[in-house]
C-alpha cells in the first residue's frame, strides 16, 4: 500500500510528498513521511494525538525547516518560504484556526486575501459572506467575539480568499460540538464537490475523517503506517480496532 | 479655573510628545513583543544629526525630515543586523541588545557632536516670541509653539492611524501583531513587516526627540531621558500594545505632569515640587491602574471564546 508516483490514472498528484522529515530542535517527528492528494479530491490524514499531524501541516506549508521532496504541480516547494507557498496556491487553516481575534471579521478575509492584487478581493469577500452568511451580520465585529464554530468558519473563509488550488485544514473539529463539526465537514465536501477544491484535512475523529475523504492516510509516530481509499482503510482490521474501535 | 486650563494646554504639548514616542515603543512592542530600551537615546541621535544638518544651512524642518528619513533607513538596519539574529536566541537577548543601544546612541552622541554634552541650541519650530500665543476666556493663554506642536503630533498620529487602517502595510503590520503564525500563513513576509515597524518607529522618535529639543531650544545628552522614562510609562498606562493607549496615555501623564508640577507652585509659589515629583505621582496613577486592569487602558486582554 505504499504510494506510487502517479495515480492509477497516470496523472501526477496535485501535492506530492515523499521522505519528509522535520522536527522541533533535536527531536525528529516525521520520519521520511510520503502522501499524495490528487487534483480535486478529499484526502485526510487520520492520526491520534501527538502522531505528528500537525508537524506534516506545518512543514507543507513551510513554517518549519523540512528535509525530503515536495511537489505541489511538479513544482518543487522544500525549499519554499510560507509566504511563497501561499503564492503556489496552498493555503492553511492552521490547529486552535487561527483567527485574526483583533481584527474584524471582514478585515480578517482581507488578511487572507494579502497575496492578491486587485479590485476583485471584495467581490470574493461578498461571496464568501454569500456562503456564511452568519459571517455577514458580524463582519464589524472582531473575530475573537466569535463562537468557536463561527471562528472555523470564518479561518476556512479566510484561507480560501487567497485562492488557494489546495486546502489544508488542521484539525477543524477540535473542539466543536458534534453538530457544529457536521456542518463544517458539510461545507468543505460542498467545496470539494461544487468548486472541485482539493483538500488535505487532518483529523483524529475516524468517523468524520471516514465519512469524507477519497483517500486517508493513517499516521503513527511520524510515519505513513497505512493508505488507501476511504473503504479499504474502513475494512483494514487494524486501523478499525485502532482508530474506530471495534 | 482659569490656572487649570493654563495647566492642562501646556500639559497636552508636552504629553503630546510623550505620545509620540510611546507610539514609536508601541509600533514596535505590538510586531514583536520588544520595549525598545533604546528608543529615547536612538530619537536623540537623530535630533543631534537633526541639529547638524540644520547647522550646515538646511532649513530645520527639511532637516527634520531628512534625520527621519535616515533614522528609518538606521532603524531598519538595528532591527535587521542585531535585533532579528538576538531574538532567534532569546527575548532576553534582545533586552539587553536594546539597553545596549541606548549606551552605545548615547556615547556615540557625545562623541561626534561636540558640546553635546553641555547642550547646543536648537532652532525654534513655531512662532515663539513672548507674545505668540492665542488669548483664551478665562484669562488662559495657548502658545503657538504648544498649539504647534501638538497639532504636529496629532497629524502624525492620524497618518499612523490611516496606515494601520487603510494600507495592506498596515493589515499586515495588524496581522503580525494580532498573530504572527497566522500572518505567515496568509503569505505576509513577517521579517519585512518586523524591519518596517522599527524602521518607522525610529523616524517617529527623531521627529519626536526634534520637538522637545525645539520646545527646550537645546537639545543636550541628557534630553531624552526623562522623556523616554514618561513615555515608556505612557506606553504601559494605555496598553503598550494599543496606538490609541500611547495617545491617551502620554497626553494623560502630560497634563498630570503639569498640573503636579504647577498647581502646588502657584500655591505655596515654591518650587519644592518639581518634575520629580511629577513622575513619582505620574507612576503612582499607573501603579494603580495596572493594578485595576493589568493590561493597561487600551491594552488587548484577548478575549478569545474556544
Ligand atoms: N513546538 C514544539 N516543540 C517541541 N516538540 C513539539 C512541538 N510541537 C509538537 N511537538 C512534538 O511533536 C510531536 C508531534 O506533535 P504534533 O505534530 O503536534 O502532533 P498532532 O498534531 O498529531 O497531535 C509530539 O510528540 C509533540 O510533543
Ligand atoms: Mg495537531
Amino acid at each position: 500500500m505504499s504510494p506510487e508516483p502517479t495515480n492509477a490514472n497516470g496523472v501526477a498528484p496535485l501535492l506530492d510528498v515523499r521522505g519528509l522529515t522535520a522536527g522541533y530542535g533535536q527531536v525528529q517527528v516525521l520520519q521520511g513521511l510520503n502522501l499524495r492528494v490528487a487534483q480535486g479530491e478529499v484526502a485526510v490524514i487520520l492520526g491520534a494525538n501527538g502522531a505528528g499531524k500537525t508537524t506534516t501541516m506545518r512543514a507543507i506549508s513551510g513554517m518549519i525547516a523540512r528535509k525530503g521532496a515536495i511537489t505541489f504541480s511538479g513544482d518543487p516547494m522544500a525549499k519554499r518560504s510560507p509566504d511563497e507557498i501561499v503564492r503556489m496556491g496552498i493555503a492553511q487553516v492552521p490547529q486552535g484556526r487561527g483567527t485574526f481575534t483583533d481584527l474584524t471579521v471582514e478585515d480578517n478575509l482581507r488578511a487572507g486575501a494579502f497575496v492578491r492584487k486587485g479590485a476583485d478581493i471584495e467581490a470574493d469577500i461578498q461571496e464568501w459572506f454569500d456562503v456564511f452568511p452568519r459571517l455577514r451580520e458580524r463582519r464589524e465585529q472582531k473575530a475573537g467575539s466569535l463562537s468557536g464554530g463561527e471562528q472555523q468558519m470564518l479561518a476556512i473563509a479566510r484561507a480560501l480568499m487567497s485562492r488557494p488550488k489546495l486546502l489544508l485544514c488542521d484539525e477543524p473539529s477540535l473542539g466543536l460540538a458534534p453538530i457544529i463539526t457536521q456542518e463544517l465537514f458539510a461545507v468543505l465536501q460542498r467545496l470539494n464537490a461544487e468548486r472541485g477544491l482539493s483538500i488535505l484535512i487532518v483529523e483524529q475523529n475516524a468517523n468524520l475523517a471516514l465519512g469524507i475523504a477519497h483517500s486517508v492516510f493513517v499516521l503513527e509516530t511520524g510515519a505513513i503506517v497505512a493508505s488507501g481509499t476511504a473503504e479499504e482503510i474502513s475494512n483494514n482490521d487494524a486501523v478499525r480496532k485502532a482508530y474506530l474501535g471495534y | 479655573m482659569g490656572h487649570l486650563l493654563q495647566y492642562v494646554l501646556n500639559g497636552l504639548a508636552r504629553g503630546s510628545i510623550y505620545s509620540l514616542i510611546a507610539l514609536g515603543l508601541v509600533v514596535i512592542y505590538r510586531g514583536t513583543g520588544h520595549l525598545n530600551f533604546a528608543q529615547g537615546e536612538m530619537a536623540l541621535f537623530a535630533t543631534f544629526g537633526a541639529w547638524w544638518i540644520n547647522d550646515h544651512g538646511v532649513p530645520l524642518w527639511l532637516a527634520i525630515m531628512i534625520a527621519a528619513g535616515g533614522a528609518f533607513v538606521v532603524g531598519g538596519v538595528i532591527e535587521f543586523g542585531l535585533i532579528r539574529p538576538a531574538g532567534k536566541k532569546s527575548p532576553f537577548a534582545v533586552v539587553v541588545i536594546t539597553i545596549g543601544l541606548f549606551q552605545a546612541f548615547n556615547s556615540l552622541s557625545g562623541l561626534l557632536f561636540k558640546g553635546a554634552a553641555t547642550g547646543l541650541p536648537f532652532g525654534t519650530l513655531f512662532p515663539n516670541k513672548p507674545t505668540d500665543f492665542f488669548r483664551l476666556p478665562g484669562g488662559a493663554i495657548w502658545r503657538y509653539e504648544y498649539v504647534g506642536v501638538l497639532v504636529t503630533v496629532l497629524v502624525i498620529t492620524a497618518l499612523l492611524f490611516l496606515l494601520f487602517q487603510k494600507t495592506k502595510v498596515g493589515l499586515a503590520m495588524r496581522m503580525v501583531a494580532n498573530n504572527p503564525d497566522s500572518a505567515k500563513l496568509a503569505g505576509v513576509p513577517t521579517n519585512k513587516i518586523l524591519m518596517l515597524s522599527w524602521a518607522l518607529s525610529a523616524s517617529i522618535g527623531a521627529i519626536g526627540g526634534c520637538l522637545v529639543a525645539g520646545i527646550n531650544a537645546n537639545v543636550n545628552l541628557g534630553t531624552m531621558f526623562g522623556v523616554f522614562l514618561l513615555a515608556s510609562a505612557a506606553a504601559t498606562l494605555g496598553g503598550l500594545d494599543s496606538p490609541l493607549g500611547a495617545v491617551v496615555g502620554g497626553l494623560s501623564l502630560g497634563v498630570i505632569e503639569s498640573l503636579v508640577t504647577n498647581y502646588p507652585k502657584s500655591w505655596w509659589g515654591s518650587t519644592y515640587i518639581g518634575a520629580d515629583t511629577a513622575i513619582a505621582v505620574a507612576f503612582l496613577i499607573i501603579l494603580v491602574v495596572l493594578l485595576v486592569r493589568p493590561s493597561g487602558l487600551f491594552g488587548s486582554t484577548r478575549v478569545e471564546r474556544v
